[in-house]
């Protein structure tokens, strides 16, 4: 079955997405960003992936749990499925494509219609190793990112430039939402069981809390 | 059974390629293919012996065929279960899926809509040539005779059929075709599967909405639980669903990530009685893995779904244990209650 790191064991567990037109290269962010890995070779994703990544913010344990996406359109009938639930998305063009840039505000509706207004969203122009191809201004990306109130970076994720900022960024940015929130409503947050989602208000994100001894 | 694909006598940087059987670059710790090793005198023999069987069956050029499945159609079955000769596969997989027929009913079709026509999916064909078997020495160069050909079938199924046009998974359905035959021989065979010129038409799996796929894999899912109510359960429980795992069984008819060899000899079977088997392979995979997947929780549960044990993908294991599934009319002739809810 492969082989598995110890990685249970955690304080917050959030469901994050990957969207954005095909061949933009979210299977490679998520391979660089889980598995340290990048293929010039990939096949195109089929209906949906999954990977995860533990990381550390403050003194706590965040598990992502990653699902990228097939990125064509008809595929949507399927994905958009994955959506729900979700806390963040990083939601990416290629900046050598100005289309795949034109294409994210109709990428962020779908998302806005599917999930919580608050989901945490990270706008991320890929490929920025291709700078000679480059069509997409980074000022025309980071103004979008500003009205739509999104995140923003640019990556590369043949050079492992910015990919670990981009998904560290997204997780911290949703345990601060999260952490805030569970301040404010006076929740103790450790004593809800693993697995329940905690519904944070209509507008905010959710989040799946890790209490007690782990199962597995 | 290895061959070097570099030729040692051209100048130039030599980068010795290994490839198996069916093309495919070998990796160099890969996992060691099935068929890998040296076939032994016996089964050389044997396999000889077949050819000649099958051979004396399709006729020359295949034209005793339709007799011979006609007047011994469970003799045809059986032996197409047991896998088409390699070196007859491309003539047979013609013959099963009415793809001749369609062929020669429609001279000049084809190179019409290659030269005259022009299709609006163009550039998602050309995103996904290089991505579509990148590691098969055919589909590798670029703009070669292979990644040609591809862009060829499916430009022109996108022309043909402008309600599909192109959908990605059908790269990996053409490029398969185009192994072992000619790009019109496939152009047509994609044809005779997504219209239905033998079985259930393939198109709802690609036409907007995927409704055949959503479909499927709600029949599936009701197949798993009947067939493993304990699986059935424990998948409930873990909140692991069919579309997380088997959407490219279904699109790609197991030709998307599966060892080769398997691919070919479920394709063997599909052809000729159709969309079933890739129920009873699915179903057969889980059985296999039963007893291991019933104790994983969801993150190992994914992982295992989409990374079968060699030993559960072989095709002498797999696919006997996959004909003696029944699987029950009652669950195939389930269909989707609307609105539709695929992730529930």
């Amino acid at each position: 079955m492969g082989a598995y790191r110890a990685d249970e064991d955690y304080d917050y567990l959030f469901k994050v997405v990957l969207i954005g037109d095909s061949g933009v290269g979210k299977s490679n962010l998520l391979s660089r960003f889980t598995k340290n890995e990048f293929s010039q070779e990939s096949k195109s994703t089929i209906g949906v992936e999954f990977a995860t990544r533990t990381i550390h913010v403050d003194d706590k344990i965040i598990k992502a749990q990653i699902w990228d996406t097939a990125g064509q359109e008809r595929y949507r009938a399927i994905t958009s499925a994955y959506y729900r639930g979700a806390v963040g998305a990083l939601l990416v063009y290629d900046i050598t494509r100005h289309v795949t840039f034109e294409n994210v505000a109709r990428w962020l509706k779908e998302l806005r219609d599917h999930i919580d207004q608050n989901i945490v969203v990270m706008l991320v122009g890929n490929k920025v190793d291709l700078r000679h191809l480059r069509a997409v201004p980074t000022g025309e990306s980071s103004g979008f990112a500003e009205r739509e109130n999104t995140f923003f970076m640019e990556t590369s994720a043949l050079e492992a430039l910015n990919v670990e900022n981009a998904f560290t960024e997204v997780l911290t940015q949703i345990y601060r939402v999260v952490s805030r929130k569970a301040l404010d409503i006076g929740d103790d947050p450790t004593s809800v069981p693993r697995g329940q989602t905690i519904n944070i208000g209509k507008d905010d994100v959710s989040a799946v809390k890790k209490g007690g001894c782990c199962s597995g | 059974m290895e061959s070097k694909v570099v030729d040692e006598n051209e100048e130039g940087p030599v980068v010795p390629m290994r490839v198996d059987r069916f093309g495919f670059v070998k990796q160099e710790h890969g996992p060691t293919e099935g068929l890998a090793r040296s076939r032994s005198a016996f089964e050389y023999q044997r396999d000889e012996r077949r050819i000649r069987k099958w051979r004396k069956m399709i006729g020359v050029g295949g034209s005793d065929w339709k007799q011979y499945v006609r007047r011994k159609p469970h003799v045809v079955k059986r032996r197409i279960r047991k896998g088409i000769p390699d070196c007859l596969r491309g003539l047979v997989w013609q013959l099963i899926s009415g793809s001749r027929d369609l062929l020669l009913l429609n001279p000049g079709v084809y190179e019409q809509l290659i030269i005259y026509e022009t299709s609006a999916s163009e550039l998602d064909i050309i995103r996904d040539i290089s991505r579509t078997f990148p590691s098969h020495v055919f589909f590798q160069q670029r703009h070669g005779p292979g990644q040609r050909s591809l862009y060829n079938v499916l430009k022109a199924y996108s022309v043909f059929d402008r309600d599909v046009g192109y959908v990605q998974g059908m790269g990996f359905v053409a490029g398969l075709l185009l192994l072992y035959m000619s790009e019109e021989d496939a152009f047509w065979l994609l044809v005779a599967l997504l219209k239905g010129a033998v079985h259930t038409p393939m198109e709802g799996m690609y036409l907007v909405g995927l409704p055949l796929v959503q479909q499927y894999l709600f029949q599936f899912d009701h197949l798993v639980k009947e067939h493993m109510p304990k699986l059935g359960e424990h998948f409930a429980q873990e909140m692991i669903n069919p579309s997380m795992y088997a959407s490219q069984w279904f699109i790609t008819v197991f030709s998307y990530s599966f060892p080769f060899h398997l691919a070919l000899r479920i394709w063997d079977v599909f052809l000729f009685e159709g969309v079933k088997v890739v129920f009873k392979v699915g179903l057969a995979l889980l059985k296999y893995c039963h007893d291991d997947l019933v104790k994983l929780p969801f993150e190992k549960l994914i992982h295992a779904l989409r990374n079968f044990p060699e030993d559960a993908m072989n095709p002498d294991i797999l696919l006997p244990m996959a004909f003696s599934i029944k699987a029950s009319p009652l669950s195939l002739s389930l269909s989707l209650p609307s609105p539709l809810l695929p992730c529930d």
